[in-house]
């Protein structure tokens, strides 16, 4: 069988030697530690760290493991200070999670149109819609009135729903037969770059 | 299995039982058509066909099914009987997405789901009312209400006592349907239910039923369990508990490992170049050796088919000496197969490739045969192939032997058409990166 490489095992095996001696191995205690008959094997071994960056060889030949003796390596951040937001780090929100409450729901509907421009929906903006959820009164909504569809904040006026838009442009649209409410806009996302 | 007070000497539930386990079939509606409708208000009420891209109807909505319209149909004949029909391409990655969508909706109201296909699941819901504070119809039916508001597609399901009793009441009133059957009403209801509605019980099986006068579901599920034995043996028996209303089959919430990988391409126009077949073929290879590697299987078996422009379809398998999940050592197998099944005065639309008899990739031992080097190799190989794929995109590394494809559409001329969602990125999409939101199309005026 050929010898495969276990990189995450050989560094363990070398970093405990260092960690019990303060200094690095030999080549013969290389052998030793790997189970090898043949001193080869560990000059094999030690190729393969040293081409992966793990060890060097100083001036005069010997090893030197700069990076096998720190406690843990964390990339190249562990040779800094000791970073105390990162415990913090655990309890972060990425932007899909601050974005979008109802993944099952959530849809993109890209925006056309300028009756929002006031609220800061501009044309070619996205939004995020809840779609399925019963708007409450201020919600901006994408809606269907006398079979067409726009996007306007859901008002009521007594008692009866009324689609304001965030444009003095556009008059306030009393449905006229019938109104359903596709869906609440829960967020604007706007990418410049 | 419930309580023996709950079933009576003859086997059959009680008349006062009612629902001792409510296992319900949530069954998506011409799903494909569906979601675009969904996603596309204009093409409510519309006939709306999908398969664009492969010349065959996968789904049709409703309106086209009335119409005539079958899956499988070849486009031509689709516009034949249906000419105002929308023919869409297939968008599987929004298919995907509202896939994921409906289970997760479904596991709000019970953790014992079971995905049994891309828009149908199994819902144990037996357990539940406490938490819900409903009945189980009435959980059942929040269930469906839910995902028909939140997906904007409809779902038919039914509830009854065991699977398949859920998945003959799913398929009664389709589409937007719903039925619930109990224990006490199962003898009526199964009266008028014909035999072909039973899933697990084919053509043959059916007519086999009828030579003895079997017709109706009641008329199987009351003949005695010796004579369903010796007539369809252990599963026949299953099925004939199952329908009587004792569960036999549980719903199985664990992700299975496939039992096999499968691949198959369709391109259009046909073609009789050896080499470019051939390409297909291996490209199959390919991506079925992919998947493999990514639930990290190793296929003991192959087998290729391909498809003539008339539909003809001719194949081969062959057994390794040794599990592999090499891509290398699967096209070897593929390719000698090709050899003999390959006819050159044909024309083909289509080939696949299906891997089987999986087991898990391990390095294992070699045997006396076998080149250790070469193994090792191989197996270093594919982890670099698929380092790099991912890092640079799906088939960015390939066989020189599926190079001549790079520069060729699957799909030449009008069928060549991708789903939209392909070709109208948002910004920062690349054509293999997008959202993973579906896009709802609602074109805003006013």
């Amino acid at each position: 069988m050929p010898r495969t490489f276990d990189r995450a095992g050989a560094l363990k095996k070398l970093r405990e030697f260092y960690r019990s001696h303060h200094r690095p191995p030999s080549f013969d205690e290389i052998r030793e530690l790997f189970g090898y008959r043949s001193k080869n094997s560990a000059f094999w071994i030690v190729r393969r760290l040293i081409e992966s960056g793990f060890l060097r060889k100083d001036p005069k030949g010997k090893l030197v493991l700069d990076q096998l003796t720190g406690v843990k390596l964390l990339g190249s951040v562990a040779a800094g200070f000791p970073n105390p937001a990162e415990e913090e780090l655990v309890d972060t929100l990425n932007l899909d999670e601050y974005l979008i409450r109802h993944p099952e729901q959530t849809f993109l509907v890209k925006v056309t149109g300028d009756s929002m421009i006031d609220a800061g929906i501009h044309e070619g903006d996205l939004v995020l819609v809840e779609r399925g959820r019963s708007p409450k009164e201020g919600d901006i909504v994408i809606a269907q009135v006398d079979r067409e569809w726009t996007l306007k904040y859901y008002q009521k006026k007594a008692g009866r729903p009324v689609l304001v838009a965030a444009n003095v442009k556009y008059p306030p649209i009393v449905p006229r037969e019938e109104l359903t409410v596709g869906g609440v806009v829960v967020a604007v996302v706007r990418k410049y770059k | 299995m419930w309580p023996s007070s709950a079933s009576t000497s003859d086997g059959w539930p009680s008349p006062l039982t009612s629902l001792p386990r409510a296992i319900a079939h949530v069954d998506c509606d011409a799903f494909f058509a569906s979601v675009e409708q969904a996603l596309r208000p204009e093409l409510k009420g519309l006939p709306v066909v999908t398969g664009k891209e492969r010349g065959i109807a996968a789904a049709m909505s409703y309106e086209a099914k009335r119409r005539g319209v079958v899956r499988g149909m070849r486009l031509s004949d689709v516009r034949r009987v249906c000419p105002e029909a929308v023919v869409l391409p297939n968008d599987y990655e929004t298919y995907g997405l509202f896939s994921k969508r409906l289970f997760g909706i479904l596991r709000r109201y019970t953790p014992d789901i079971e995905e049994y296909s891309i828009d149908e699941a199994f819902v144990d819901l037996t357990g539940t009312r406490r938490t819900h504070q409903a009945s189980y119809e009435d959980i059942a039916l929040r269930m469906k209400a839910a995902v028909e508001s939140e997906l904007g597609i409809t779902v038919s399901v039914g509830l009854s006592l065991t699977r398949s009793l859920a998945k003959i009441c799913s398929k009664e009133r389709k589409p937007a349907g719903f039925v619930c059957v109990k224990g006490y009403e199962l003898k009526a209801y199964l009266a008028h239910v014909p035999a072909d509605r039973v899933c697990g019980l084919g053509p043959n099986s059916v007519a086999l039923l009828a030579k003895y006068g079997v017709r109706t579901v009641l008329d199987y599920a009351s003949r005695p369990e010796e004579w369903v034995r010796r007539l369809l043996g252990k599963t026949g028996v299953e099925l004939w508990w199952e329908l009587r209303g004792r569960a036999v089959y549980a719903v199985e919430t664990a992700l299975k490992a496939p039992a096999s990988v499968s691949k198959t391409k369709t391109f259009t126009p046909p073609s009789g170049d050896r080499e470019f077949v051939r390409a297909q073929l291996l490209r199959n290879v390919e991506s079925a050796c992919i998947k493999l590697r990514r639930h990290g299987l190793a296929l003991k078996a192959i087998g290729v088919h391909l498809t003539t422009d008339e539909f003809r379809t001719s194949g081969l398998s062959a057994e390794l000496s040794r599990a592999t999940s090499s891509t290398i050592r699967a096209v070897e197998a593929a390719s000698e197969l090709f050899v003999r099944v390959y006819d050159p005065a044909r024309r083909y639309r289509r080939t696949g490739v299906v891997l089987s008899e999986l087991e898990p990739d391990s390095a294992g031992q070699a045997d006396l045969f076998e080149d250790a080097v070469r193994l090792a190799k191989l197996r270093g190989v594919s982890a670099v192939v698929d380092e790099v794929n991912r890092l640079y995109g799906k088939h960015a590394l390939h066989l020189a032997a599926t190079d001549g494809l790079r520069s060729y559409a699957q799909h030449l001329g009008e069928r060549g058409d991708h789903a939209r969602r392909k070709i109208d990125l948002l910004r920062g999409e690349t054509h293999r990166q997008r959202l993973g939101l579906p896009v709802w199309e609602v074109r805003l005026t006013r």
